[in-house]
């Protein structure tokens, strides 16, 4: 357990608010960053590294909700019946994570970074959303829903399709969430953008709301383990919240390729870097 | 779905003030630190507690409206979601 001092708290916090505040400009969870960092530069144990996350997660989730919740994007239906897909995903993280080795879990990071990586470059395209007369096969559900599209204003219908697909995607962004202490953001985006058909906005919104219960159900057991680190966690989570809020000042200016592509770059030395910190290479950090 | 958003203007409510509770009880534990040391981490800690169980008060208030609304498929829903995460914390402590 790494002992108290002022500088680390600072170092912690600091990174929590940049890696927060830079992924509120770029539309994708910070999570991500948060572990490679510390296990990289501060030589932060990744089990540790993965609980303080996991905080970081749930209150990026929480702290940014209230707007897309009053602006009716989130559509709770839907959302907590995925969240049963999602928790019994996190259910089976939290045993595996018990039994995968730590080389192991660096590789899977690697592998998450590098797809991460890939739908950064990608960008997202809006799914054709399905036809407003075309209820799908879950309407009696009430899933299907509308948002408010400004320029033009209008009501913009949409029904859910391919439901057991997305459940299925959910269940594994869940499982991922748990075992690497991440918003799994990654998965959850195109399992609603291109299984479920739904607007990006809709998507953002309610995957956005669906990650804080998801990383709730590993962060408690994790806590319950003795694996969540609090003077670690905490300076991570007043961070992310401090970060998320100025992030949401500077946002709305649509991010430019530069950034994007610096992005892609960061994410391809961060997967390189996990990668061969499962052998047992660190060519970032500073020496011991 | 005349209910609904009122539920999200709840929910919204919650997940807000709750953010801010959680994060300046946080703050006042790492503050307290330099001076008093355990206290301190102990503060911080029912903190990171807060958030943890945030989420899950989140469910909790779906449950309660949807059992309210007479909607009891989604009640359901919700209490399954409640009883995976209480599951999940029982491994987490095994």
């Amino acid at each position: 357990m790494p002992e108290l001092q002022i500088g680390l708290e600072l170092w912690l916090f600091a990174v929590a608010l940049g890696t927060s505040m830079l992924g509120g400009v770029l539309g994708m969870a910070s999570g991500i960053f948060i572990v490679p960092i510390l296990t990289m530069f501060g030589r932060i144990d990744i089990h540790t590294a993965i609980g303080a996350s996991l905080i970081s997660v749930i209150a990026c989730s929480c702290g940014s909700a209230a707007p897309f919740l009053k602006e009716r994007l989130t559509n709770i239906r839907l959302a907590i019946l995925l969240e049963t897909a999602t928790t019994s995903g996190a259910l089976c993280g939290v045993f595996l994570a018990g039994l995968i080795a730590t080389p192991v879990l660096y590789v899977i990071f690697a592998l998450i970074l590098l797809l991460s990586a890939q739908q950064m470059l990608a960008r997202r395209k809006e799914t054709i959303i399905s036809l407003a007369g075309d209820p799908g096969r879950w309407a009696a559900l009430r899933i299907n829903s509308s948002y408010p599209e400004r320029a033009p204003d209008r009501e913009v219908a949409y029904s859910v399709q391919r439901l057991p697909f997305g459940m299925v995607l959910m269940y594994g962004a869940g499982l991922i969430s748990a075992l690497l202490g991440i918003g799994s953001g990654v998965l959850k985006i195109p399992a609603m953008d291109t299984a479920l058909r739904l607007p990006i906005k809709v998507s953002s919104a309610t995957s956005n709301f669906m990650i804080g219960v998801t990383a709730a159900a590993s962060a408690g057991a994790y806590f319950v383990r003795g694996e969540i680190i609090t003077i670690v966690a905490a300076p991570i989570a007043l961070g992310s919240v401090v970060g998320a809020v100025l992030g949401a000042r500077i946002l709305m200016t649509v991010p430019n390729d530069k950034l994007r592509l610096m992005f892609v770059v960061i994410l391809l030395i961060l997967a390189l870097q996990m990668m061969l910190a499962a052998f047992g290479i660190n060519l970032l950090g500073r020496a011991l | 779905m005349a209910l609904a958003p009122q539920l999200e203007q709840v929910l919204g409510k919650l997940l807000h003030y709750g953010t801010l509770l959680a994060s300046a009880v946080i703050a006042a534990g790492l503050l307290l630190v330099p001076a008093s040391g355990a206290m301190g981490v102990r503060l911080a800690t029912a903190g990171i507690v807060l958030f943890i169980l945030l989420p899950v008060v989140r469910v909790g208030a779906m449950l309660v409206f949807f059992l309210r609304a007479r909607d009891y498929r989604f009640g359901a829903i919700a209490a399954l979601v409640l009883l995976i995460i209480i599951f999940s914390y029982l491994v987490g402590a095994r």
